[in-house]
């Protein structure tokens, strides 16, 4: 039993799962690649990216690939996380299912008198 | 010494997260501490550190116990092993929590920044809902469709002969093996435009369910929408001249005319006496017809008709030029587009095409079928009708789900560059490149 639900998708899952299409990263990697792909507008705290972590790596949406240092910051080593191939499925779909609410948003308020 | 608070903040997250994470978590503050230094960035990851705390301890705490009620399949308790946070952490937690309260208004300007006028919706507020293909279900759709037509379509001709059409093919059974949902909604929308050839009829499914036909938007989402353009400049994010007097104005909406004329105003003057114009419209998702009307005042030195398929022909379809004191009647104007440029974009850049009046560089805008009214017809679908007669004077079809074709095509990555140098070059053409 996941720990913590995803159904349904939390944002900060999503966010998480998007952070990690391009590469594999660690958690600090992670809350600033979240923070740059929301504009700034979500900066993860430790307790919401740890937690989302784990219901993520409980749920096979992510593995972690090992530990290593990474360079630019330092010789600590890091925990690394990868998207796995049920994690890719379903960013696609979440992507997809917004896709979808954003169009029928968009059909319920302009189709109303003004163009959003 | 904030490292000691913060590790003894760690204390009022559960034993196991700890365990598992905490490193981690002290690792990520000390990442952060390093990197966001100063007064401003310091308060700010403090801030954020007390609602991630405020948010994350009681859900981390809250779902020990759903674990023990429902786990069913693979049984894993080791919730046993939790102990209830002791009361020094719980005292301070309190504390901050408070602390934290008395900020909210802070945490909110910064995430109420939305760009368009209704808030995004996120993730977690919708429900996946799975839907079996039900025979009822469709008929259901196909007969309210067929009813709202007839009921509201402007050409009741031609909403007879769409009647026609889909129940002979609900009587061939053509929509037996049609899955309720998306499926049914693109074959219907289909068939509606194959009889009407009108791009703007369309049917929308929705995997969540739609609200009563009654709710428009609320004051408060109108209150934020209000909030959020005050915060960003009423979106037009960038006003400035480039080399070569290039006037640049990167505009992200066609925000509300009644909130928004004052900047409108004060960033078309500004560019006034610049001797070309780029229109930066690649992330400009539409907006208000009426700030579509100001912008193009500026662009012509007499009323100009400027075609909408959304509104009947009026006093308000004309621009209302010429502009006292505005010299960009007659300077050239560049329209940078993408994909994503939408709906009232799209009725800016295919007029100012149309006419002549621009050249558009960039990608094919997006298509927005987005013009009548929408007609609620059960939890999940609802349908599109165009209410209005305003007939298109271009030969050109409008942007309904083709999109408006650039003149000069590129990716809108590198449209700012190529509309630059077409400026340029006409520029030089004309002797007036300093």
């Amino acid at each position: 039993m996941p720990k913590q639900k995803l159904n349904p998708l939390p944002s900060a899952a999503f966010q998480i799962l998007l952070s990690l299409v391009d590469e594999d990263l660690h958690g600090y990697g992670i809350m600033r690649q979240v923070a740059d792909q929301t504009g700034g507008r979500m900066r993860l705290g430790p307790g919401t990216l740890y937690s989302s972590i784990q219901a993520l790596l409980e749920e096979k949406l992510i593995a972690e690939v090992g530990a290593r240092e990474d360079a630019k910051l330092g010789n600590e080593r890091r925990r690394y996380y990868r998207l796995t191939s049920a994690g890719r499925k379903l960013a696609r779909s979440e992507a997809e299912r917004l896709a979808d609410l954003l169009r029928v948003a968009r059909a319920k308020n302009i189709l109303r008198g003004d163009y959003v | 010494m904030s490292e000691k608070i913060f590790a003894w903040l760690l204390h009022l997250y559960p034993s196991h997260f700890r365990d598992v994470y905490g490193e981690e978590a002290l690792q990520l503050f000390r990442d952060r501490a390093r990197d966001e230094k100063g007064f401003i960035s310091g308060m700010r990851l403090w801030l954020d550190l007390l609602a991630d705390l405020l948010v994350s301890v009681p859900r981390e705490h809250r779902y020990v116990q759903p674990q023990i009620i429902v786990a069913s399949v693979p049984l894993r308790f080791r919730v046993l092993s939790e102990e209830s946070p002791r009361f020094g952490p719980l005292l301070f937690g309190g504390l901050l929590s408070l602390l934290t309260l008395a900020t909210v208004p802070m945490f909110i300007s910064n995430f109420g920044n939305h760009r368009g006028p209704w808030p995004t919706v996120s993730a977690s507020q919708v429900v996946l809902a799975g839907l079996k293909p039900d025979a009822a279900d469709r008929a259901r759709v196909i007969h309210g469709v067929i009813e709202n037509l007839k009921t509201y379509y402007i050409y009741p001709d031609v909403a007879q002969k769409i009647a026609d059409a889909l129940l002979a093919h609900e009587a061939s059974g053509d929509y037996d093996t049609v899955t309720y949902g998306a499926p049914l909604a693109d074959l219907l929308t289909r068939q509606l435009r194959e009889v009407s050839h009108d791009m703007h009829l369309e049917v929308v499914y929705s995997k969540t369910s739609l609200p009563d036909r009654s709710s428009g938007p609320t004051s408060e989402r109108l209150a934020l929408y209000r909030k959020a353009l005050e915060e960003n400049n009423c979106t037009f994010e960038k006003v400035e001249i480039l080399p070569n007097n290039i006037g640049y104005l990167k505009l992200n909406s066609f925000p509300d005319l009644s909130i928004c004329r004052g900047i409108a105003v004060a960033a078309m003057a500004s560019l006034n006496d610049a001797d070309a114009i780029i229109f930066d419209l690649r992330e400009n998702r539409g907006g208000y017809p009426s700030m579509v009307m100001l912008i193009a005042s500026y662009l012509f030195d007499h009323p100009q008709y400027m075609y909408s398929p959304r509104e009947n022909t009026t006093e308000q379809s004309w621009t209302q030029s010429p502009v006292p004191g505005n010299r960009l009647a007659e300077k050239p104007i560049y329209i940078l587009t993408s994909a994503r440029t939408f709906s009232g974009a799209e009725h800016f850049s295919y007029n100012l095409k149309m006419l002549k009046r621009a050249t558009l560089v960039g990608e094919t805008t997006g298509g927005a079928t987005d013009v009548g009214t929408f007609h609620r017809i059960d939890d999940h679908f609802g349908i599109g009708i165009r209410e209005t007669r305003a007939v298109n004077p271009y030969p050109e079809p409008d942007w309904a789900v083709i999109g408006v074709e650039p003149d000069v095509k590129t990716n809108a990555a590198d449209a700012l560059a190529t509309a630059e140098k077409l400026a340029q070059s006409n520029l030089q053409k004309y002797g007036l490149l300093k």
